[in-house]
């Protein structure tokens, strides 16, 4: 459940403790309220008269004076939630030196995802996948190349927008092992509803191994079929908008296909990973998501065939 | 000038048959020339405001149609009811729709047809800018709706951030249909306000001293100040920013010329912040006479609520980064507005306390009106409750942009503003149109709205709790937001049914209801003393105050200030703290101008979406249409008396 | 319906006042209170932007030009003297000064609109070009509405003066068309000063 009531991160749970706190507050408050309003209204019901009442200073008084309680009363809730919320932010501003720093660009309508290395040749790009070690904590480094996106797994911590001219961060550290959910939450035009992203969070040593088959470039593909599809692949100008390193594809403009294979989701959590779907999104994108930027490529059932095989060598 | 609180002369009541006889000169002299012509040129302030109520209902509807295709989209996974362009249209066009052609709109729309009869006057201080405000607001619903028609609605949110409204993201002039829109109600908004300001200030009935104007007038005029401090922003962003980078390639958002895409955030929530103030005060200000009224007891705490009316305009300008805390803002500034968005949370409180305190104190009868007052508190504290957990900032990163939020601003705006809108149709409906709305299907339309309201907006609490985002046309099933959905959706249908019986009870009063007479309520305020609907000029003569409750502190025969001319329209001036009578002043006849100068607007505004020189065009015409208007009042007028500047006072021919 | 009693008489009060005991007065002021501060929300924009900027005016762009605007700045402050004399006539009644001050005052003003076309080239960068540009054409523009709007309102006065005979509540809106004036003037120091001066200052 990607919800702030299942939070997997000391940020989310301390957010998801102060909102029980403010919730319980909030209906012993209401409650309160309603009960005295509806006294209020019903107490003098059977009384019919219609004459102007005119007040005693006494009645005025103490009308005043409880009013003047209740106000307080108010400033006093009031106050402690300014505390305590004071000190959750702050707390949550609080940054670790060891974390991990990891690189992610919104686009119009997915996610770029940067792992940077001391070794250039070990650099990973990804897309719509954040894979992350438990326990260690997570410096999100957010940019946007177009308009305005926002970064928001709710089992994590809370969101952050990612604008254009401007570097904003996520922090947040995984304390247990699960594929959390997360979705662009800053209306960004027709897709907006379909960026969503996973952040897959694993014990160090999958993490590690994890790392280390993505920072590899592609295998060449060893069977017939698949090797046609290299081919579709490079004819159909594929290349020049996306990536498969080891390759001559470099393209920039769409996510990286180098381990599209291990991926779970394909556009951006929209489907499951699963051949026919990828062939239904080759075929035609803007069917699954309306206003995508990649055009329709209307092949022939066996280039289509040959390319999926491709694609699925892409581990 | 004549001064007040001196009975020397005796007093002398009036025969009936020279009232009668001024009240026939008067009707004459104020009412509108016949037929369509007289229509159209009115500039009496209850034929305005009653039309502006009428049409700010309409567009209630409008975007009411808005959010029920909403709901029907989204009531279950990937439905495909609306595509996705078609979705983002209707979903700026209603929070579009709602904001700035229904809510402010029908909160001015009230002040400019009940502030000159609270106040005891005769008619608004500026009646053709009254009526070029109306009708500039008719140029901007027609703009919207031809667009929206024709495929060509706005689609980047009723708040158009950049860069995506930018030309680069938004081709084509759906966004500029957005910013030139804001514009019209910004005009009509602000030429509201001013009028509301000076016939406060200036045109009070002799005797209404600072401490006794009605709360109602109270709100309006703090809200009016509201307005001229906020709308300017959304003008100057919307149309002297956005737009201007979109047709003649400004650089105010664009980072890579060293604009900034942040400015627009700030600039516009320092108008959208007091915006929802705006829209909040006047509704309060509409809960003080009907619970007097209904509790059968003047209000407890009248200078609390007119301070705390005060003082929530003043903090609702020092809020508007609450709306930013998902953006990269420094921490310290963080929590100032945290602790302003909680402070303001203070005199709200107090003007609900006082009204407890008044109905515990009172003697209340639940009419209509009062069910729909008790309705606002239950409705609206839940909304500020929430509102208080969205200042809090870690919270708040989780809740913004989600459908937490659509609950909360629905929670406040239906229950702060929407429920007592509708207790002051049903307490103010006789005194419109002279009939009572019926009580039974009022009855049923409270009932029906407030569980409509809760069933719809509730779940959205743990919809947007639960992970599910705003402005998304739809979601999928595994996301297990399905089941809210529906029952939302079946909420809003609710909401919609109550809003039909609304709308029968008001078809039918109007043509078949109970005669009201003057005042059938007994209520305190003087708009009570005139015949319901009120004749055209008003009072016969203005009347003197001597409380805060007019009507209920006079007995006998009320006193009035005569000597007003009945062949030519001519109001009362007063001085501004303690309304002395200081001046008397000519007041315009129904005048063309307005309308042509407003059309005039559209041609500028409207034509500037296609191609600049049209704003050349349109300012050429509009020099017509201001010399008419300063034409047709300069007209000599036979001995005067003036008051020079250096004391003395003499006749002019 | 309840029966009147007569409490006092208004018929001997004035029926034209000046200043703020008229609403034309109070009108007047609320349209300066709103494009005042419509400048001044576009002023608090220009300087957002500026620091958040590095170089200002941002790199080509050269510092403005200070010689027209200041020469217009020098006959704006002039324009006081044929306002100032105007709202005197008006509040003396006294017709024909009041028409000589208000043809005068209408010359300036034509000669002060002309000149505004100098002082937008003074500027020395196309709106397009960047932030800077921008705002500082968009707040001059802006200004240059309200200067348009109080030659109309001027020569408009003058030409109905010229053309009937006027009311005598003519004279107070004369007074009011000077106060408009004088804020007009007053508007475009801040600008001046902001916009014109401080790139090359600060």
């Amino acid at each position: 459940m990607h919800s702030i009531f299942a939070p997997a991160s000391p940020e989310a749970a301390a957010v998801t403790r102060l909102w029980w706190w403010m919730f319980g507050a909030g209906l012993i408050i209401w409650l309160g309220v309603a009960t005295v309003a509806v006294r209020a209204a019903l107490a003098k019901s059977g009384d019919a008269s219609r004459d102007v009442i005119r007040d005693t200073p006494t009645v005025t008084r103490r009308a005043e004076r409880i009013v003047i309680a209740a106000v307080l009363a108010t400033a006093i809730v009031l106050a402690a939630v300014l505390v305590y919320s004071f000190a959750v932010g702050h707390a949550l501003a609080q940054h670790h030196a060891d974390r991990l720093v990891i690189e992610v660009t919104g686009h119009r309508w997915w996610w770029e995802v940067r792992y940077s290395s001391a070794d250039p040749t070990k650099l990973v790009t990804t897309a719509n996948e954040i894979h992350v070690p438990v326990g260690v904590p997570i410096h999100l480094r957010l940019a946007s190349d177009d308009v305005i996106h926002s970064f928001w797994a709710p089992n994590l911590n809370g969101k952050s927008d990612l604008i254009p001219g401007y570097r904003s961060a996520l922090w947040f550290r995984a304390d247990t092992p699960g594929v959390y959910r997360g979705q662009c939450a800053e209306f960004c035009g027709l897709a907006h509803a379909k960026m969503a992203f996973f952040v897959v969070a694993q014990p160090k040593a999958e993490y590690n191994a994890w790392l280390a088959k993505t920072s590899q470039p592609a295998e060449p593909p060893t069977d017939a079929v698949a090797a046609r599809g290299d081919t579709v692949f490079m004819r159909n100008g594929c290349p020049l908008c996306h990536r498969i390193a080891g390759t001559d594809a470099g393209g920039a403009a769409a996510p990286d296909l180098t381990h599209v294979a291990g991926r779970r989701t394909l556009a951006a959590g929209v489907l499951d990973n699963t051949p026919e779907n990828l062939a239904r999104w080759i075929f035609d994108p803007s069917v699954i998501k309306p206003g995508a930027r990649m055009p329709a490529f209307h092949l022939s059932a066996a280039d289509m065939r040959a390319l999926v095989a491709y694609l699925e060598t892409l581990k | 000038m004549s001064s007040l609180g001196s009975d020397a002369a005796g007093p002398v009541t009036l025969e009936a048959g020279d009232v009668a006889r001024d009240a026939d000169a008067l009707e004459r002299t104020w009412r509108d020339r016949p037929g369509f012509w007289g229509w159209l040129c009115t500039v009496d302030h209850k034929s305005i405001g009653r039309r502006y109520v009428v049409t700010a209902f309409a567009m209630f509807l409008a975007g009411g149609i808005e959010a029920a295709l909403m709901r029907t989209q989204l009531a279950r996974p990937e439905n495909a009811f609306l595509g996705a362009d078609r979705y983002n249209q209707i979903f700026t066009t209603h929070g579009t729709t709602m904001m700035f052609l229904f809510a402010v709109p029908m909160m001015t729309a009230m002040g400019l047809y009940f502030v000159p009869l609270m106040v005891g006057a005769r008619s608004v201080a500026f009646p053709r800018l009254n009526a070029f405000g109306y009708w500039t607001y008719c140029v901007g619903i027609g703009l919207l709706y031809v667009a929206l028609l024709t495929n060509h609605a706005p689609d980047t949110g009723w708040f158009a951030y950049v860069p995506l409204s930018e030309t680069l993201y938004a081709p084509g002039h759906r966004v500029d249909v957005w910013a030139q829109l804001v514009t019209f109600t910004e005009i009509a908004a602000l030429c509201a306000a001013v009028n509301i300001i000076v016939t406060v200030f200036k045109m009070r009935a002799p005797g209404m001293s600072v401490d006794r104007i009605p709360l109602f007038v109270w709100a309006q005029l703090v809200v009016a100040f509201m307005i001229v401090f906020a709308m300017p922003a959304v003008a100057a962003g919307s149309t002297l920013m956005l737009a201007a980078d979109r047709a003649i390639h400004m650089q105010w958002f664009i980072p890579a010329r060293d604009g900034d895409a942040l400015l627009w955030q700030h600039i516009f929530w320092f108008f959208g912040h007091p915006e929802v103030y705006i829209i909040f005060l006047p509704a309060l200000g509409m809960v003080t006479p009907i619970v007097e009224t209904f509790c059968r007891r003047p209000v407890v705490g009248y200078g609390a609520i007119v301070m705390a009316n005060i003082a929530t305009a003043f903090f609702a300008f020092g809020l508007w980064v609450h709306h930013m805390f998902a953006t990269p803002l420094p921490e310290l500034g963080e929590s100032l507005f945290t602790a302003a968005s909680l402070v303001i949370a203070i005199p709200t409180a107090v003007q609900i306390f006082c009204w407890i305190a008044t109905m515990w104190t009172g003697r209340p009868r639940l009419t209509v009106p009062m069910l729909f007052v008790l309705g606002f508190l239950f409705t609206f504290i839940n909304g500020g409750i929430t509102g208080v957990m969205l200042a809090s900032v870690p919270f708040d990163r989780q809740a913004h942009d989600t459908f937490f939020v659509v609950a909360h601003l629905h929670y406040v705006l239906i229950g702060g503003a929407v429920m007592p809108l509708f207790a002051g149709l049903y307490f103010w409906f006789p005194k419109f149109t002279g009939r009572l709305l019926g009580a039974g299907l009022g009855k049923w339309h409270f009932w029906l709205f407030l569980i409509g309201t809760n069933v719809t907006f509730f779940p959205m609490h743990i919809l947007g709790l639960d992970g599910m985002p705003r402005r998304i046309y739809t979601y999928l099933a595994s996301t297990g937001w399905g089941p809210l959905n529906l029952l939302a959706s079946v909420g809003a249908a609710t909401l919609a049914a109550s809003v039909v019986l609304f709308l029968i009870n008001v078809v039918r009063s109007w043509v078949a209801g109970a005669n009201a007479g003057a005042d059938p309520w007994g209520a305190p305020g003087l708009e009570w003393a005139v015949a319901s609907p009120p004749p055209p000029y008003n009072f016969v003569h203005a009347p003197v105050v001597s409380s805060a409750h007019p009507l209920w502190e006079t007995s006998g025969a009320l006193p009035v200030v005569t000597g007003l001319r009945t062949d030519r329209r001519e109001i009362l001036i007063t001085t501004t703290f303690d309304a002395r009578p200081d001046a008397r002043h000519s007041s315009p006849h129904g005048s063309f101008w307005p309308f042509y100068l407003a059309l005039c607007m559209g041609v500028v505004f409207i034509g500037s979406i296609f191609r600049p020189y049209w704003v050349l065009i349109g300012t050429a015409l509009s020099c017509i249409g201001l010399f008419g208007w300063g034409w047709e009042s300069s007209r000599p007028i036979e001995r005067e008396r003036v008051a020079m500047p250096n004391g003395p006072v003499v006749e002019r021919t | 319906m309840t029966s009147l009693r007569a409490h006092s008489t208004v018929a001997d009060l004035p029926s034209v006042t000046f200043g703020q005991r008229s609403l034309m007065w109070w009108g007047t002021l609320g349209f300066m209170v709103i494009e005042g501060w419509t400048i001044a929300l576009l002023l608090v924009s220009y300087l957002y932007l500026r620091q958040s900027a590095g170089a200002w005016p941002p790199a080509p762009s050269p510092s403005p030009s200070l010689v027209m605007p200041s020469i217009n700045l020098g006959l704006m402050a002039v324009s006081i003297i044929p306002a100032l004399f105007a709202a005197r006539a008006g509040g003396r009644l006294d017709e024909p000064a009041l028409k000589r001050w208000l043809l005068a005052l209408s010359i300036v003003a034509v000669a002060i609109l002309v000149l505004r076309w100098w002082d937008f080239r003074s500027l020395l960068v196309r709106w397009d070009e960047n932030a800077y540009g921008t705002a500082a054409w968009m707040i001059v523009g802006f200004h240059s509405s309200l200067l348009l709007l109080d030659v109309l309102d001027t020569l408009g006065l003058t030409l109905f003066y010229f053309l009937r005979r006027q009311p005598v509540k003519s004279f107070s809106d004369a007074a009011d068309n000077s106060f408009y004036w004088y804020f007009t003037v007053g508007i475009w120091l801040p600008v001046y000063l902001i916009v014109y001066v401080g790139p090359r200052v600060i």
